[in-house]
């Protein structure tokens, strides 16, 4: 339609300058105007332009070459079915940024049985593994294997993306030839298929690796930890990074019958002691005499005030090792249960024992530890400061999700201290979203 | 007592999306030490924030109405959202003690005003001269300012387009202001919508040609509507502005039951109202209707259709020149929907085609096609046939409806416009309608 083009240029010259172009229609008379028409050019200019208007708008034709002549490559199927509709609502409740940090727990569970995060979330989902987490392999692992097939095809259409492939690669193209970010997210995936594998790479590459990289690779060893991680990890505790050595020493606690775990077990023995005395058995607290260098080889920090020997540093001193201490090592050396243990009287100490053992059941993820040491607080153990709180607001989150739908316990708790209501809060969140990745009814 | 609202009721309440994601942030009970709720329809809350004192607010459902003691210029506030987020999930506890003195103050005043404001809505008869007369100087007022907008548009086109690049917002604002001085709000609306335009890149100066060209013939249809047929001279006045009277409306037509498919919808901010349109189709009549719901800034918009399902409903169809537009004069039941049945990209153009003869100004029609989508060069959508169509340079990536239709065929139901398709909705391999 040239004359639609003369229209426009005489309408951005001005028809005082130039005149007015005829409009020729197909199917009507040319030139297309209607009887009686404006004198005024500039009139007739507007009523021919609104013919053509109408007439381009309403005689579109489809198909026009410059469009969509590209189709894209179609998708492969997936051999995993979607999460339920439930599942996929609270998924995208979560990308909204409801409790945006149970994303991966989401995401985990739904690898785990095997199912697939609904495609029209894919793009919100990957966005995000890839805003929040370039130092967090993990939620991009995940994300990327949530996002099956479909993820991988995304990726092939937005570059933002691309990280998806480097977590799915069947070569080992992304450890070879990848960036730090291809290489974290190759040995975290391998760790997660086959441990011995990924622990084989990491002891291939330590020597040429830099401290950076030593990091990433003691963190990937958290994951699927056993024994036979200890002699790379123990090694590390001399590693010339600071930081590595301090990760190591985070690590080796968590796995039971390491040798850092019996050093600590030793240490804490020395520190906490049962005390028969006439008014009953109570437990005795001996802080350590200093921060000697092994033990810092072992992780623990010598404090704020390591120069001034103050209670507050010997408080720090303990809870560091009890943190660290493997738990069972009370339950066995005192003959008692964890209930019985915090039962039992032990003074001003109290809430620095509460600390260091609501920590080491965290990193233990030890659910009989943690029930007892919440209960204690129901039961009016704890005096509430707002560290005090905020511990036990940890430990409420990594409780059984049914404990804030069934037990009164949750409600009661949550009346007493405001502060724990949001853990309670969140475990109810967790309860309803892991109930409906289980529930595959309504698999649509 | 009052039904909780869910989620998505609240959420929309917001006057922006950063309001959303910071109220959420604040929806937890750790910066709430004091919530209640009342039987009657109110909902209060104390909230720590950067301020010493706690901040205090309170929401009279029924409105619903709120006010808070921080001092953001946003409304409803954070906190105002964030307390009736902690009310939908359930963590708001009725509190049968009744609201505190601060909150009660409040309630007790809006219930008072409430009930005055009663007795002026029983509508005193009016005096039918009057309203003649009213009506009499309102044809004048537009028929003065549609002539003023003619000579204005002329001007335009006299001088050339060329200087629009040039203009600030000022140009047409100018010229709205006087169309709202002349009663004429529709047309105030689409020359602020022109402001933009002249950078909307590449073939702008089209697209301002097409606008005033179709703006004249408004003024030109207005000036001569007693040669016009009755729908047409309806559809005139109401793109100009004269709104019509729900009560003209029942008694036009009868109207059209059907299970109404809810195939999309799309929400737009206007001059500090906020319009939601919802599309519709009758599954045994095949007819399209759009049914439009508006709300200040800050309130809820109308959740009643919800996209996906089907509602058994009785509409009327404004009598326009393209009886398009509707109102739901009843409901009776609302079931899961199944997916539309999708059409062709050249049924799609035909229909318009036929709509257009009838409403040269629509530039807004429903549709429900099979296609699919491409990205190079441009964003668009295919069908079985070949046939290909551009999607709305304003959809941005769309990249859900990529990753739904995973390069496959996909049913989507949208707006198409002269400027290229808007996907709203799109059906999953499971048949779940959703919303893009």
């Amino acid at each position: 339609m040239s004359t639609w083009q003369d229209l426009v240029t005489a309408s951005l010259i001005g028809t005082e300058r130039a005149g007015v172009p005829l409009a020729a229609v197909p199917g009507l008379p040319f030139p297309a105007d209607a009887p009686g028409g404006p004198a005024d050019p500039a009139a007739l200019l507007l009523d021919r332009a609104a013919l053509l208007t109408a007439a381009r708008r309403g005689g579109r034709r489809a198909g026009r070459p410059e469009i969509g002549s590209a189709p894209l490559p179609a998708a492969d199927p997936d051999p995993a079915p979607p999460v339920s509709q439930a599942a996929a609502r609270r998924l995208a409740r979560i990308l909204r940024g409801e409790h945006p940090d149970l994303l991966a727990e989401w995401l985990a569970v739904a690898v785990a049985r095997g199912r697939t995060a609904p495609a029209h979330l894919l793009p919100a989902l990957l966005d995000r593994a890839r805003r929040v987490s370039p130092a967090d392999p993990e939620l991009r692992r995940l994300a990327a294997e949530a996002g099956g097939s479909r993820a991988r095809w995304l990726a092939g259409l937005n570059p933002d993306w691309r990280y998806v492939s480097a977590h799915t690669l069947a070569d080992d193209d992304a450890w070879r030839l990848g960036d730090a970010v291809q290489r974290r997210g190759y040995l975290a995936s391998l760790r997660a298929r086959d441990p011995g594998a990924a622990r084989e790479l990491i002891a291939g590459g330590w020597a040429a690796a830099g401290p950076d990289e030593r990091l990433m690779f003691v963190k990937v060893m958290a994951s699927g930890l056993s024994l036979a991680d200890e002699p790379l990890l123990e090694a590390a505790l001399g590693d010339g990074s600071a930081w590595v050595r301090k990760m190591a020493a985070e690590v080796l606690a968590t796995l039971p019958g390491s040798a850092l775990a019996r050093r600590m077990a030793e240490r804490a023995l020395g520190c906490l002691r049962l005390h028969q005395g006439r008014h009953g058995t109570r437990l005795v607290v001996v802080p350590p005499a200093q921060c000697d260098g092994v033990m810092q080889r072992d992780g623990i920090s010598p404090g704020p005030s390591t120069l001034i020997r103050g209670p507050a540093s010997q408080a720090h001193l303990v809870l560091e090792v009890l943190a660290r201490t493997p738990l069972r090592t009370w339950t066995g050396e005192f003959g008692r249960t964890p209930a019985q243990i915090l039962a039992l009287p032990a003074g001003g100490w109290a809430p620095v024992l509460f600390t260091g053992w609501a920590r080491a059941a965290i990193a233990q993820r030890d659910r009989t530890w943690i029930t007892a040491l919440v209960n204690w607080a129901l039961a009016g153990g704890l005096p509430g400061t707002p560290s005090d709180v905020e511990t036990l607001g940890e430990l409420v989150r990594c409780m059984d999700p049914a404990f804030a739908v069934t037990g009164t316990a949750a409600g009661v708790l949550a009346a007493m201290l405001p502060g724990v209501r949001e853990a309670i809060n969140v475990l109810r969140f967790r309860y309803q979203m892991l109930k409906e990745l289980h529930d595959d009814d309504s698999a649509g | 007592m009052a039904e909780r609202w869910d989620r998505t009721r609240v959420l929309a309440m917001a006057p922006d999306a950063p309001s959303q994601r910071t109220a959420q942030q604040l929806a937890s009970g750790r910066a709430w030490p004091l919530t209640g709720a009342a039987e009657a329809g109110a909902v209060w809350g104390e909230c720590r924030g950067s301020a010493a004192a706690p901040y205090r607010t309170v929401v009279d459902l029924s409105g619903p109405a709120y006010r808070c003691s921080c001092p953001s210029r946003k409304f409803p506030c954070k906190h105002v959202l964030a307390l009736l987020l902690l009310w939908a999930d359930g963590t708001v506890r009725d509190d049968p003690g009744g609201p505190p003195d601060w909150a009660r103050s409040w309630l007790t005043a809006r219930a008072a005003k409430a009930n005055r404001a009663q007795p002026g809505e029983t509508a005193e008869p009016k005096d039918p001269k009057a309203v003649a007369r009213r009506a009499e100087q309102r044809e004048a007022r537009v028929a003065s300012g549609l002539a003023e907008l003619d000579r204005w548009l002329c001007d335009q086109a006299r001088h050339g387009l060329a200087a629009s690049q040039k203009h600030g917002y000022a140009h047409w604002d100018d010229i709205a202001a006087r169309m709202v001085d002349a009663q004429a709000p529709g047309l105030a609306e689409r020359l602020r919508a022109l402001a933009s335009v002249p950078h909307s890149g590449a073939g702008w100066d089209g697209r301002l040609l097409e606008e005033y060209a179709l703006l004249r013939l408004l003024a030109v249809a207005y000036r001569r509507q007693a040669e016009l047929p009755a729908p047409l001279r309806e559809t005139v006045r109401s793109r100009i502005g004269f709104s019509r009277r729900h009560a003209d409306l029942l008694a036009d037509g009868p109207p059209v039951r059907d299970h109404w498919q809810v195939l999309a919808r799309r929400d737009l901010e206007q001059d500090r109202i906020r319009v939601r349109r919802t599309w519709l189709r009758g599954r045994k009549t095949g007819r399209n209707a759009l049914v439009l719901s508006f709300a200040a800034i800050g309130q809820a918009l109308d959740e009643s259709l919800t996209v996906g399902t089907d509602a058994g409903a009785d509409l009327v169809f404004y009598p326009d020149a393209m009886p398009l537009r509707a109102l739901v004069l009843a409901k009776h039941d609302v079931i899961d929907g199944s997916p539309p049945a999708g059409g062709t990209i050249g049924e799609l153009l035909a229909g318009y085609a036929t709509a257009l003869a009838a409403d040269p100004w629509l530039d807004s029609w429903p549709a429900v096609l099979d296609v699919t989508p491409a990205r190079s060069p441009v964003l668009a959508v295919s069908d079985a046939a070949g046939d290909a169509l551009p999607l709305h340079p304003g959809t941005g990536e769309c990249w859900p409806l990529f990753a739904l239709s995973g390069g496959h065929p996909v049913t989507v139901a949208g707006e198409w416009t002269p400027h290229g398709l808007w996907p709203l909705t799109a059906w999953d391999e499971g048949g779940t309608a959703v919303p893009l």
